[in-house]
């Protein structure tokens, strides 16, 4: 039986700060991503055979409209370029512009929650629908990505307020602006998918 | 104009340091409940599995039985039937098969990539009292009749949430693992130089992050459906059958992409040579994760056309080839090193046999001539693979026991566990590959007919025979738990890779000294080479 030695080698100097919170986070939008272009794929799936078997999808009397789908998807656009513009602020140690990127981006997000709450409302969709089930879901499940981003977000925007991050360590808000942009990546599909196709 | 400030933490001078006391760590059940430590997480995990997995193999005996005579045995009643048939399919894999796998790598992963502790801890914790959480859900929402099929509206909604719990959980200890082997490995660790166990682990956490989110999505569809009349997605019934991609290939395959990987690992380490070229391993075990991907399959119910589709065929006969190849490699490295007989041998030799019946079965399953969709075969398969991932956990607990428990495992009770898990395996999968390729389906009716009856009593004693295994690897592995004042080996089996540095068992930082530069995928075997 052999024991291990440890003195054979030099001891290794401390490993380079690995962006561990950058990994976990790419690996859980990747994952909520794979989880809505699931459900997109079933509302797809379904849509196409109800018009396949010659019935209509939307049942009578709903109607998806276009304008506030545009307008939440815009918004989200627009907060890519407010979630770049703190990154980069911090990147150049300038907290003020920092803060009022992320508060911006925060906003959007909110903006986005509110204009999809009104086309829910607009819809007057029946939950107890084929199509009424997939669209709640699919969104309902993007409002919840959304929500996270918003609390990443905001949780990294204290985070930087006390000093956590700075123009040589930016991986929290690096990290929450890859979710974000996941984020905005999946209302891409599902602005296509349901309210542009319908 | 940009107001550049300085950070905070540069903006004073650092004061004098002042000691670290060290905080004193918690003993008894708090050490267990308030634990980070990937260790006892992993414990957590494997413990619970274990005893999950005795229940199910019971559930699973009562059936096998009934089957023996089902028009005159009635084990289950008419009406409960379906709920125990899709506990027997859910289990093993969500409360079994994978939280074990998952056990064994939250133990091991972290000590082979020389990190001091897991990544995430407290997500990894979480993870854990999670699914024990969802888990008992589940079991409580069968218990108050609900489930597939179930008669309580109550009890099908707890049982999707449920099961939806369970599948957060585990993805959440997924990410905990990828980011480890991704993020936290040791300086000079490359990618290329993990062990192939550490490997193995990222390339299905990553593959499981791929594909359970598309069932969350399914889960949480069905729920919403559910909840609101039923009529829309399916009604209670096609629950189970929308399910069913996640226990067929190739999905199910993903599940057992670390026995590879633990095999690797083993199989190098006993013939004492090091993996050439560690390139087509690591791409084999990659390449049977990439054909792992089932998610494409998602919710297409009873429908057998999708599985008939040229792409289920090519991924049904490509995922024989990495079973084959780690195969090959294991040939390779007992003709170049020196052959040893011990446990984890046996371990991973069997679990590689039944892996690759399993991949066979899969890709001879996969041709539309055979219709074997649907049927009793797909039993057979997923048995195959399941039963291969639980055996070659176990051999992963048995060869790593000194960094999982206190001392080392029984080593003879050890080499004949996994001969009886074997046997007891064949004798329940050939007999419902045979069955199913004579047409015997796998729904059940209002009683349960699974399987040509006289295969079904080797099944039955199949059953008994796989228990027994499973007994007896239990008992070999008490000593983990014992306690003792001797000395236990650092490094049993003259490992190669980072974990056979670690004390045994290891403390709560992993290693008691600073680990060297690593220079090659073998940092053990430079050392000794140089002595």
């Amino acid at each position: 039986m052999a024991v291990a030695v440890t003195s054979g080698l030099p001891p290794a100097p401390a490993p380079a700060r690995p962006r561990v919170l950058l990994v976990g986070t790419a690996l859980v939008a990747g994952a909520w991503f794979m989880g809505i272009v699931g459900l997109v794929g079933f509302y797809l799936s379904a849509r196409s055979n109800a018009l396949a078997s010659g019935g209509t999808w939307l049942p009578e009397g709903a109607n998806l409209p276009l304008t506030p789908g545009n307008m939440a998807f815009a918004t989200m656009l627009i907060s890519a370029v407010s979630m770049w513009w703190a990154v980069d602020a911090v990147g150049k140690n300038d907290r003020q512009m920092a803060y009022l990127a992320l508060a911006l981006t925060i906003f959007f997000g909110i903006a986005v929650i509110n204009a999809t709450s009104f086309l829910y409302a607009q819809a007057a969709l029946p939950v107890d629908t084929l199509a009424g089930t997939l669209i709640y879901t699919v969104t309902g499940a993007h409002l919840a990505m959304i929500i996270v981003g918003l609390v990443f977000a905001g949780v990294m925007t204290f985070r930087t307020l006390g000093g956590e991050y700075h123009g040589r360590d930016r991986e929290g808000l690096t990290a929450a602006a890859l979710f974000w942009y996941v984020t905005i990546a999946a209302h891409a599909v599902i602005w296509l998918a349901i309210y542009v196709t319908k | 104009m940009a107001v550049t400030e300085t950070p905070p933490e540069t903006a004073t001078a650092a004061p004098e340091q002042a000691p670290v006391r060290a905080r004193p760590q918690p003993t008894g059940f708090a050490a267990v409940l308030g634990s980070g430590d990937h260790k006892v997480i992993g414990r957590l995990y494997v413990a619970t599995a274990t005893l999950f997995g005795l229940v199910t193999l019971a559930v699973g005996e009562a059936f096998a039985i009934e089957g023996v005579q089902a028009d005159t045995l009635d084990v289950f009643t008419a009406e409960t039937v379906f709920q125990f048939f899709t506990f027997v399919r859910i289990a093993p894999v969500f409360l079994v098969a994978l939280p074990l796998v998952i056990g064994v790598a939250l133990v091991v992963a972290p000590l082979q990539v020389g990190a001091r502790t897991a990544a995430f801890p407290r997500a990894a914790a979480a993870s854990y009292w999670g699914w024990l959480m969802g888990s008992a859900l589940l079991i409580a929402a069968y218990l108050m009749n609900g489930g597939p099929g179930g008669g309580s509206e109550a009890g099908v909604n707890l049982w999707i949430a449920a099961l939806g719990v369970v599948v957060v959980s585990l993805l959440t200890a997924a990410v905990s693992l990828a980011t480890t082997v991704l993020a936290l490995r040791h300086t000079g660790l490359t990618l290329a130089r993990v062990p192939m166990f550490a490997w193995s682990v990222a390339v299905a956490s990553i593959m499981w992050l791929l594909t359970l989110p598309v069932l969350l999505g399914l889960l949480a569809l069905m729920y919403v459906d559910h909840r609101h009349g039923g009529s829309s997605y399916g009604a209670n019934d096609e629950i189970y059958a929308r399910l069913l991609w996640v226990l067929r290939n190739p999905q199910i395959y993903t599940l057992a992409i670390p026995v590879l990987g633990f095999a690797a690992d083993a199989l190098a380490t006993t013939a004492r040579t090091r993996i050439a070229p560690r390139f087509a391993a690591q791409g084999a075990i990659a390449a049977f994760g990439v054909f792992g991907f089932g998610a494409f399959l998602a919710g297409t119910a009873s429908d057998p056309q999708p599985y008939e589709s040229w792409v289920v065929i090519a991924i049904g006969l490509a995922a024989v080839l990495p079973v084959l190849a780690i195969l090959g490699l294991a040939g390779d490295l007992f003709r170049r090193g020196s052959f040893r007989l011990n446990a984890g041998v046996v371990y991973a030799v069997t679990s590689l046999i039944l892996l690759l019946i399993g991949v066979a079965a899969g890709a001879l399953g996969s041709f539309p001539t055979f219709e074997t969709v649907g049927t009793v075969y797909d039993l057979g398969v997923t048995h195959a693979v399941v039963l291969a991932s639980v055996i070659g956990s176990l051999g992963g607990l048995h060869w790593w026991a000194t960094k999982v428990g206190r001392q080392p495992a029984t080593e003879g009770l050890g080499m004949v566990a996994p001969l009886l898990l074997l046997l007891g395996s064949l004798a329940i999968v050939l007999p419902e590959l045979a069955s199913g390729l004579f047409g015997e389906d796998a729904e059940v009716r209002l009683d349960w007919t699974g399987g040509i009856e006289a295969l079904n009593i080797v099944v039955a004693i199949g059953a008994a025979v796989l228990a027994l295994g499973v007994i007896t690897a239990i008992v070999s592995l008490l000593p983990l738990l014992r306690r003792s004042a001797d000395t236990v080996a650092v490094d049993p089996w003259e490992g190669q890779t980072l974990e056979w540095l670690a004390p045994s068992p290891p403390p709560h930082d992993n290693f008691a000294t600073e680990l060297p530069v690593v220079t090659s995928a073998e940092p053990l075997v430079d050392q000794r080479e140089e002595k």
